[in-house]
């Protein structure tokens, strides 16, 4: 009984170290060389930027998430953002797959080598990791000679809202992405980068959590001259901001909700790191500085008419 | 008890059962999102990258993803089996003992400190969950040990206390620590049965199915400690020692299930019940059936999950739930009666 045991252990040792190389045959045979035509995006923002760079046509699958550009959402699905369908992504026959590097896509990418698909994993969650994404999706798709004046034209377009708001006196802004319990935008977010571009200043103080829970207290005291909501879900923004209002008003001392500068804003371009961005960017900056960048619209349904 | 349980009848169950989750885990691996051909499959590999899509999708998707499934269930389902017999508990789980807290405390651990090496071919955050997971068992026992007293209870206590502690560390650990990493360790967490690569799975398997043989070497043991401590001692039988045995072993092959596939909850307490239900309490086929039967639950939850609302897939413990708990509840009103009890 004891030698089997003995020959169990080495076995199990002997198994652990002899990787079996069968399974690996495919990898890192894919040849780069070639321009990628069946391509996959598992994530909203990096399709976007896939649309963006003019491969739409070559999309042969999304994630169920992806809804921007309209032309997405008649791509083929395969499988939510947090949990993308290996099989129905190996069946498509990509010859390129663009996706995040947190853990579920990370899985989901080696199981994608395994079987001799060429992925490209990206981080982006701050807007110098935009470019960058931008950059890495052109170069893989074999399209860098419009990466990189799409990124460059992001860049400006940020530069000048980030120059015509600078020199006014930066607006303190409270960023809610929920309100029962309240979350806000804290400061390492892109979210905070698009406050500080657009001439805000986040009033929230560093916190370990990005989107850190605040009690009531913090929110009193905070002196926030704009709060700023993003829309959650389908419903419309009208109502949205209606309900906003009604529940700013028990915080009636904040100087935003004096002045009336309680906003509801569509989510997508201010959520989503891709190349709506500027639109975003835009849309807060008109917020924050209605006299620098306002035409005489309605300040309030500045996301909507993005759309 | 009608029958008397012989090595034949035992061996006959056994085949069963075993011809069950052969017949489950085959059909399982014809459905899918997608359909493929078995000839196809057969077909091989062919030379270029995505050359046989039906070949890729059954080898390198199903195939490995319903062996972890197997695996995991029938780790879950035989460490249910051993932990309600050492704890003389119905409501005993693989995870009672503080081991789901310590796997989840491992994995943050992980996902904080950006651990990057590897553990027999597992993810960092598996390596970390199991190990994690082990700790945590230890540090149980231990405390359990100090305590003295009735061997069980202290156990139990400590399990609870333990586990309580943890888990207000994860909640500090969240409010603290950026939340986008941790948004995905916690999905994790909840039981996400995937694709590994075949040398995991084959590490794993030889642990897990040498762990459940292991149990099954003490099953008349259990059987008798089932009776009680006292009346085990009478029986000459070492209760400590074996409630310590087989701890460890459900222990460690419940840990190496949790760095596989998270926390899949309700099959350690479902499955043992149930087969209990039909089959009877002696340990010696109620061990090994519920091994066999949970990997089957497991693989057609999974099944479940990954087709019903495809593309899109369900978290395999979400089913899990929904298919067990009714089962579990027409066995119960079926058969209690029959049986008497539940032990």
């Amino acid at each position: 009984m004891k030698l089997l045991w003995l020959l169990l252990v080495i076995a199990v040792i002997l198994l652990a170290i002899i990787q079996l190389p069968l399974m690996y045959r495919y990898v890192d045979k894919y040849d780069s060389q070639q321009r990628p035509q069946r391509i996959v995006s598992l994530s909203p923002n990096l399709t976007e930027i896939v649309f963006a760079l003019g491969l739409g046509d070559r999309v042969v699958g999304v994630s169920n998430n992806c809804d921007w550009p309209a032309d997405a959402k008649h791509k083929p699905k395969m499988g939510t953002f947090w949990q993308p369908n290996t099989e129905a992504i190996i069946a498509a026959k990509p010859d390129l797959v663009v996706c995040e590097s947190f853990l579920q896509h990370k899985e989901v990418a080696e199981t994608l080598k395994r079987a001799g698909l060429n992925v490209v994993s990206l981080r982006a969650e701050s807007i110098d990791e935009l470019y960058n994404a931008i950059i890495q999706i052109g170069s893989a798709a074999g399209c860098s000679d419009k990466a990189e004046p799409l990124a460059a034209k992001i860049k400006s377009e940020l530069d000048q809202i980030r120059t015509k708001a600078s020199p006014a006196k930066k607006v303190k802004v409270l960023w809610a992405v929920q309100t029962e319990p309240m979350r806000v935008v804290g400061v390492k977010t892109f979210v905070n980068e698009i406050i500080d571009l657009a001439g805000g200043q986040n009033v929230i103080a560093p916190t370990g959590d990005q989107y850190p829970s605040v009690g009531t207290e913090t929110i009193l005291t905070s002196g926030a001259e704009v709060i700023i909501q993003s829309a959650m879900g389908t419903e419309d923004i009208a109502r949205q901001q209606e309900t906003a209002e009604k529940f700013w008003n028990r915080f009636a001392n904040l100087p935003a909700v004096k002045d009336k500068k309680v906003y509801v804003l569509e989510a997508d371009t201010v959520l989503r790191l891709g190349p709506r961005l500027p639109d975003g960017v835009m849309a807060v900056a008109k917020l924050l500085h209605p006299e620098l960048f306002s035409q005489p619209k309605d300040a309030n349904q500045g996301g909507q008419t993005l759309k | 008890m009608t029958e008397l349980l012989t090595p034949r009848r035992l061996i006959i169950k056994i085949t069963l059962c075993l011809a069950a989750l052969a017949v489950v885990m085959f059909v399982c691996s014809l459905v899918g999102t997608q359909k493929i051909s078995l000839s196809a499959v057969f077909a091989g590999p062919g030379d270029t990258p995505g050359q046989n899509t039906d070949y890729d999708i059954f080898v390198r998707v199903r195939i490995p993803r319903i062996i972890l499934a197997a695996l995991v269930g029938a780790a879950l389902a035989a460490s249910g089996v051993a932990l309600q017999a050492i704890l003389r508990n119905p409501l005993a789980e693989p995870y009672i003992l503080g081991i789901s807290s310590g796997a989840a405390l491992g994995v943050m651990t992980a996902a904080i400190a950006g651990v990057s090496w590897s553990f027999l071919g597992g993810s960092p955050m598996a390596a970390m969950a199991f190990l994690f997971a082990i700790g945590t068992v230890w540090l149980v026992w231990f405390t359990g040990h100090l305590a003295g007293g009735s061997t069980v209870t202290s156990l139990l206590l400590a399990g609870v206390v333990i586990n309580a502690f943890f888990s207000a560390v994860i909640m500090l650990m969240t409010s603290l620590i950026d939340s986008e990493q941790l948004r995905s360790t916690i999905m994790w967490l909840m039981g996400s049965i995937g694709e590994k690569d075949f040398s995991t799975l084959l590490a794993s398997a030889i642990f897990i199915i040498a762990g459940i043989a292991a149990l099954f070497t003490i099953s008349q043991k259990l059987n008798v400690l089932a009776f009680g401590t006292s009346e085990a001692r009478s029986l000459g039988v070492n209760s400590r020692k074996i409630t310590l045995v087989a701890f460890a072993l459900a222990s460690f092959i419940t840990a190496v299930a949790v760095g596989l596939s998270g926390l899949v909850g309700f099959v350690g307490l479902v499955v043992p019940h149930s087969v209990r239900l039909i089959f009877g309490p002696d340990h010696r086929q109620l061990l090994p059936a519920s091994a066999l039967l949970g990997a089957a639950f497991v693989v057609i939850c999974d099944t479940i999950a990954r087709t019903i609302i495809s593309p899109a897939q369900l978290p395999v413990g979400v089913i899990t739930a929904i298919v067990g708990g009714p089962v579990f509840l027409i066995l119960l009103s079926r058969y209690s009666k029959k049986v008497g009890t539940l032990r």
